[in-house]
């Protein structure tokens, strides 16, 4: 790769030197294009600041190869098994619109609006979770809308680093709000198996089915554990296979990029607090194993809640901040008429991550 | 006696030894002054002293490595130390803090060790800073100190493998010492070496022909993470001047660095662009002392420093680990500093 690249490393490089000082002696394409030119400067090249004050050296890692990774870790917790489940129609059309209208038109819009230096690689992230916390049949205008709204809310509240709660789902909230019906339904069987000729024939509207969680809800049926794990079951895009999410969370945990005492206290909260309702209550209430495996657990233990910005920064604060989202969704599960509580359980604690931490940070110093 | 402590008293913290593998060439060249050399004087102090720790685990890469003065003969070296400690500090007792990945004077320090009841060993993990005074005497000794405060104070005397040998030849032998070992290296010289300099000589001299034609270079005492930089080269070369690193100075874009993280390691470079703030626990998982220097920047961001110092700041032994791993290139070591001079003021 290295050779590869080498003999038009000057050649590109020269001319990434021209149309750089060319924009910055022309204010006005500077303000139209500067931002564009400079997010894609920085993926094709390091930056030329040198450090200044003691540590003299720096650590080769920055936050677009924290991006990155997390990046890798979605599109092989989801991607990947959603095109094989679900087909490539749904997935990369879905994909595409979220890219294109989230990142390359509303985020550049902003940059360029709002006078920002660059796009940051944040809204890659956003966007490759909006499809994956949709409904299978969502319309693609109603992954464009999610994305938008995804990115306006971040980019309004200040932009990476400054996010009070988790962009994706607060789009999702949003679009249940407005579009209830949309997101109600819209869960289809996944096919297992490549699509193939018949598909491309007759398009791919399935039949919509429920998700394992309305089963219980409506007729207290139990879907196999076995398709939970595998992704052979219904549900949103990108929560069906647990294996490959928890298999890319691991790796997200080992490389540190997603702390793990997040992931470890929400699902093990989860557990106990369905096990002891369990004891209490018996059948009425979901057995333990299920309510881990089913939904968007995983996916939001490992992906969503544990998007660093919206949690605490105090360690001891993060059990605290994982116990409270296992609480809230058994409690939203159990106790009342809606199937699934993972969203507003994360979104809850994202807006208590500050009280938590506030407070963690007096008993710690203080006391 | 002999003890074994790993990161007892002590997390985080970087094995900097892997990170950065310098080797360094056997042959160990001689520099003399122009001028009168300055001489080496080891004088007794006037506290009591009670524990004397020898610091034989050197954590940074560009070091001074053990072998220099050991020359692997390492019960001669404790012999040395031995006398000095009867002659001067007659109640201490004596701490010696070995690599426990160094096969060689391990295996000699625990052999001299199993019957000697003036000494103990600990066989101690080369993790940065392991080896610096607030550290060392909290692992060795269980005492707390605290940054910048001498630990003599406390009656605890801290030495190197060099000092040791320099003090043994002074006194003990009546022996003028005028020069001493240090290490070269860094990516802006043509090889790392190890030289013997008269004291007194100028960094100019030593580094004369040594340095790579192309490119600028920074120079650097005392390592990149804690030491100091040098502008004036001039300057002249005292006792405390363990190594000098000279980097090169990186101050263009690089193409595709993705692929290059071989040729960007050891440079002055950031690499990568400064950014806000994005929580991700590095600074707190590598902070030896246990602190959360992102608390710092953000009572620092909102201005209101004053705050900085109810989490505990004075703890701070200012290792520079926290800037060194942020990956949003936050000057966190810079913050703190300034913090702690606003604390000095009042």
């Amino acid at each position: 790769m290295k050779k590869l690249i080498k003999p038009i490393e000057p050649i590109i490089g020269k001319s990434l030197d021209r149309v750089e000082s060319f924009i910055h002696t022309h204010p006005k394409v500077n303000f139209l294009f500067g931002a564009v030119f400079g997010a894609f400067d920085g993926l094709l090249r390091s930056a030329k600041e040198t450090t200044q004050t003691q540590p003299f050296i720096r650590n080769n890692y920055d936050v677009k190869r924290f991006m990155g990774a997390v990046l890798v870790a979605l599109v092989i917790g989801w991607v990947l098994p959603a095109l094989y489940f679900f087909g490539w129609q749904c997935v990369v059309s879905k994909l595409l619109v979220s890219f294109i209208i989230g990142v390359f038109v509303v985020d550049v819009l902003w940059a360029i609006i709002a006078r920002e230096d660059h796009i940051s690689e944040g809204g890659f992230v956003t966007c490759l979770l909006i499809p994956a916390i949709l409904p299978p049949q969502s319309p693609i205008w109603l992954v464009g809308l999610g994305a938008a709204l995804a990115i306006i809310f971040r980019n309004v509240l200040g932009g990476v680093g400054n996010n009070l709660v988790n962009p994706a789902l607060f789009s999702r909230l949003f679009l249940t709000i407005c579009f209830p019906s949309l997101l109600v339904t819209g869960y289809q069987m996944p096919f297992v198996g490549m699509p193939d000729l018949h598909s491309f024939r007759y398009g791919l509207d399935a039949v919509t089915h429920a998700t394992p969680l309305t089963a219980f809800k409506t007729n207290g049926e139990v879907t196999s554990y076995l398709s939970l794990i595998l992704g052979t079951s219904g549900g949103s895009l990108g929560e069906t296979c647990r294996l490959a999410l928890i298999l890319s969370g691991l790796w997200l945990i080992k490389i540190r990029v997603v702390n793990w005492r997040i992931p470890v206290s929400y699902l093990g909260s989860v557990l106990i607090f369905s096990v002891f309702l369990s004891l209490i209550m018996g059948k009425a209430v979901a057995p333990p194993l299920f309510q881990i495996l089913s939904g968007g657990l995983i996916l939001g233990a490992f992906y969503m809640a544990t998007d660093p910005i919206t949690t605490t920064y105090n360690q001891a604060a993060k059990w605290i901040y994982g116990a409270g989202c296992g609480f809230i969704t058994v409690l939203i599960r159990d106790f009342t008429t809606l199937p699934e509580g993972v969203m507003y359980s994360i979104l809850l604690m994202n807006l208590l991550a500050i009280p938590i931490q506030s407070l963690m940070v007096r008993i710690k110093y203080r006391a | 006696m002999l003890r074994e402590k790993e990161n007892i008293g002590f997390k985080g913290g970087l094995n900097l030894l892997d990170t950065y593998p310098l080797r360094f060439c056997n042959i160990i060249e001689r520099i003399s002054s122009d001028g009168i050399p300055e001489v080496f004087e080891f004088r007794v102090p006037d506290q009591k002293i009670q524990h004397v720790i020898v610091n034989l685990c050197p954590t940074e890469p560009w070091a001074l490595p053990n072998w220099v003065i050991l020359e692997h003969k390492t019960a001669a070296f404790l012999n040395k130390l031995k006398e000095i400690k009867t002659r001067y500090f007659p109640e201490a007792k004596c701490y010696i803090a070995i690599n426990k990945k160094e096969d060689e004077p391990n295996a000699a320090v625990k052999d001299y060790a199993g019957d000697a009841e003036w000494m103990k060993v600990f066989a101690l993990a080369a993790k940065y800073p392991q080896d610096d005074p607030v550290i060392l005497s909290k692992v060795v000794l269980g005492i707390e100190t605290n940054f910048g405060q001498d630990a003599m104070t406390q009656g605890i005397l801290i030495l190197d493998a060099q000092t040791v040998s320099a003090i043994y030849e002074n006194c003990m032998l009546g022996n003028k010492v005028n020069s001493r070992f240090i290490a070269l290296s860094g990516t802006g010289l043509k090889e790392n070496e190890i030289i013997n300099v008269q004291l007194g000589t100028s960094l100019e001299k030593i580094l004369r022909n040594r340095v790579k034609e192309s490119g600028k270079c920074r120079v650097f005492v005392n390592g990149p993470l804690h030491g100091r930089e040098v502008t004036d080269l001039s300057q002249k070369m005292g006792w405390s001047i363990n190594n000098i690193v000279v980097l090169e100075e990186l101050d263009q874009k690089v193409m595709f660095p993705m692929f290059k993280s071989d040729e960007l390691v050891l440079t002055t470079n950031m690499l990568g662009e400064s950014r806000r703030c994005v929580y991700c626990n590095f600074c707190d998982d590598i902070c030896p002392v246990d602190l959360e220097p992102a608390l710092y920047y953000h009572s620092y961001k909102r201005g209101e420093k004053h705050k900085v110092r109810l989490y505990n700041l004075e703890k701070c032994i200012e290792c520079g680990l926290c800037s060194f791993i942020c990956p949003s290139k936050l000057e966190l070591l810079q913050i703190i500093k300034e913090c702690k001079a606003l604390d000095k003021q009042k």
